[in-house]
């Protein structure tokens, strides 16, 4: 193949039609060995059913994955299947070892020519990258394409045991979900007979958006002894009216900041800068890669949140 | 209307003193109809106010709370009002500056947004974001800078060797409009992904995000340039014959050219820099003032600013309330109302 695709260069030099064989030949190449390749893929297949309740055809043995959502990233390597992960986007940088791992561009535009060129068995999405399209012509390559789509911490904990079944690493995974459930039992049981505080969630200062019903991070608010006064608003981040913000007179404000935000949204919006919460102080940066990201390191968030919104139940 | 014709002939100072009083008459009703917009539409909002309290703070300038709570008060004088003045000087600005380009390039279609004016300032905004953004007052520095830049290429592209049609400059308009989305859509992806919401949301035109030091600049703006374009526009009446025309009428054409473009240009960028690019404003304001007022620029360019100023306020407080405590980006209400009317003005025009 590489002598023919060598030799094209000269045969222009000579006709147009001896070109146009030449072109004919290497795509017969190429096809015959792409039909080789199909014919030698594993025939065991498996159906699993994920998030968005499509059903996926899977190879017995998953061997190479990519993942497009930082978050899915972290899980695979959280269950010690790090060294099956062939690709990942630019915001995957959880653990340090990811970084390892090819590149195929960020969430929402990632390469497909690379996620091919690099032979995944299946590629994970999360649904916030809005995906569709994209899905579509993976599937047409013949890759299986797995959807998650956790709105709550038991959705981050099916997550991990899906993928941990898809990479045979069930137990580690069920390990994995055993601990971060004690871990999160632990903080909803210190926090349990504290009134919950009032909390703003401001994702972004202008203009204003914060968590609403469908968000993750408003599950894990709530099993942080907060009750968000967003919690009822339509839809995951809504855009929020200023006044209404005033008008909540948030206990307490959280700030998602820091980690892959850098200093972004490290100040509360100028509505809210007279609210009960930033009078007393009660003002609380949270790093951000675990409050938006639904992964094993959500629960850091949880315990983060409680610990600042609650710091004597965890003397 | 006949009879004045006749009289005109007569007497330019009789005809003079009627455009005067003409446009006073006009602007004085405006004016009293965007006061009156600013005080009833300042009680409704997503969270809802004692009205007669409310009106009596609005009546006493802020010096009396008239009963609210400090929190009420708090949002009626630093969220509500200072948003319904942001959105007042952006519509005066977009529309006196439509009705300065329409005069100035003799083309009702001339407009900032589509023209690509605006993304000009967009574009300038967007640098000034990305890396002075700790500075507010570099964006309506950039912001001018772009919407002069994007003014003078549509510009130079529309002359051709054979002057500029008005089907020239608007596919000149496209073409600047076309290539500043690319540059700022370029810009996006190679920005912080935790900001693209935030400027999808802004790009559609925005006010929610007041900014204090801003709001100023953009009311003195938009006044300074509306009674700029107005003084000259006496001169933009006669170009409105032809520029030769015009020159043979002792109008210095280049003089006007310039001020109209600064100006205007100016109008632009303060008011992208303060929220974004709300589209037809420019638009259909200007045919709305031209269809009842006449196409004397004496008048329609103090009534479109009016005007403007009154139709962004209202698009704005619809975007703010009707999905309640969330909220709408105010362009996508301006093109909802401005398309279809003006659709329904080119059919009855």
């Amino acid at each position: 193949m590489i002598y023919y695709l060598g030799s094209v260069p000269v045969s222009v030099d000579h006709s147009f039609s001896s070109f146009l064989r030449l072109t004919f030949i290497v795509c017969l190449t190429l096809f015959s060995a792409c039909a080789a390749n199909k014919s030698a893929m594993p025939n065991t297949v498996r159906l699993v059913t994920d998030d968005a309740g499509r059903h996926v055809s899977l190879p017995a043995r998953v061997d190479r994955v990519i993942s497009l959502a930082p978050n899915l990233t972290e899980i695979v390597f959280a269950i010690g299947a790090g060294d099956r992960l062939v690709g990942r986007t630019s915001y995957c940088d959880f653990p340090p070892e990811a970084k390892a791992v090819a590149e195929v561009g960020d969430t929402l535009h990632p390469s497909l020519e690379r996620i091919i060129s690099l032979k995944p068995q299946v590629v994970l999405i999360s649904t916030s990258s809005q995906l569709e399209v994209f899905t579509r012509q993976l599937q047409n390559q013949n890759i299986a394409v797995f959807v998650t789509d956790p709105h709550d911490l038991e959705g981050v904990f099916r997550s991990i045991g899906q993928i941990g079944e898809m990479l045979a690493h069930k137990e580690q995974a069920n390990l994995l979900v055993q601990k971060l459930r004690a871990r999160a039992n632990a903080v909803q049981e210190a926090v349990k007979q504290k009134p919950p505080v009032r909390v703003f969630y401001q994702v972004s200062a202008e203009p204003l958006y914060t968590a609403g019903h469908d968000a993750f991070v408003t599950d894990l608010m709530h099993r942080a002894g907060a009750a968000s006064v967003t919690a009822d608003v339509p839809g995951a981040w809504p855009k929020y009216s200023n006044e209404s913000a005033l008008a909540a007179k948030p206990e307490a404000i959280i700030l998602p900041t820091g980690g892959s935000m850098g200093t972004a949204n490290s100040d509360v919006t100028e509505a809210l800068r007279k609210s009960p919460a930033a009078l007393a102080g009660r003002v609380y940066k949270i790093n951000d890669d675990h409050l938006a990201r639904p992964g094993p390191r959500a629960v850091d968030g949880l315990e983060e949140m409680a610990r600042a919104l609650h710091p004597d139940a965890f003397k | 209307m006949m009879s004045s014709t006749a009289s005109d002939v007569v007497s330019p100072t009789r005809r003079n003193r009627v455009t005067l009083r003409k446009t006073v008459i006009s602007c004085v009703v405006l004016a009293v109809a965007l006061v009156l917009a600013i005080v009833l539409l300042s009680l409704i909002g997503s969270e809802p106010l004692p009205a007669r309290a409310s009106l009596c703070a609005l009546a006493s300038l802020g010096t009396n709370t008239c009963g609210l709570t400090q929190d009420q008060f708090d949002i009626l004088f630093q969220i509500r009002l200072p948003r319904i003045l942001l959105a007042a000087a952006v519509g005066g600005s977009l529309a006196t500056a439509g009705a300065g380009y329409q005069a100035l390039l003799r083309n009702p279609l001339a407009e900032p947004y589509l023209l690509g004016i605006s993304n000009g300032a967009a574009v300038g905004t967007m640098i000034a974001l990305v890396f002075f953004g700790a500075s507010e007052w570099t964006r309506p520095v950039l912001a001018f800078t772009g919407a002069l830049t994007a003014t003078l290429a549509v510009y130079r592209l529309a002359r051709g060797r054979t002057g500029a049609t008005p089907e020239r400059l608007i596919l000149a308009g496209v073409i600047v409009t076309t290539f500043l989305s690319s540059v700022i859509v370029f810009v996006t992806v190679l920005m912080d992904a935790t900001r693209i919401r935030s400027f999808t949301f802004w790009l559609l035109g925005d006010l929610s995000g007041t900014s204090k030091a801003l709001l100023p600049v953009a009311i003195t703006i938009a006044i300074a340039g509306a009674l700029a374009l107005t003084l000259n526009a006496r001169s933009l009446n006669l170009l409105m014959l032809g520029e030769r025309d015009a020159f043979d009428l002792g109008v210095e054409v280049g003089r006007v050219r310039i001020v109209v473009f600064v100006v205007a240009s100016l109008l632009v960028g303060s008011s992208v820099a303060a929220s974004g690019s709300v589209g037809y404003v420019g638009l259909v304001v200007p045919h709305l003032a031209r269809l009842s007022l006449g196409s004397d620029n004496r008048i329609s360019i103090p009534a479109a600013a009016l005007g403007g100023a009154l139709f962004v306020i209202v698009a704005d407080t619809v975007a703010r309330t009707i999905i309640a405590p969330r909220e709408l980006p105010v362009g996508a209400i301006t093109a909802l109302i401005g398309a279809p009317l003006f659709i329904y003005l080119l059919r009855r025009a």
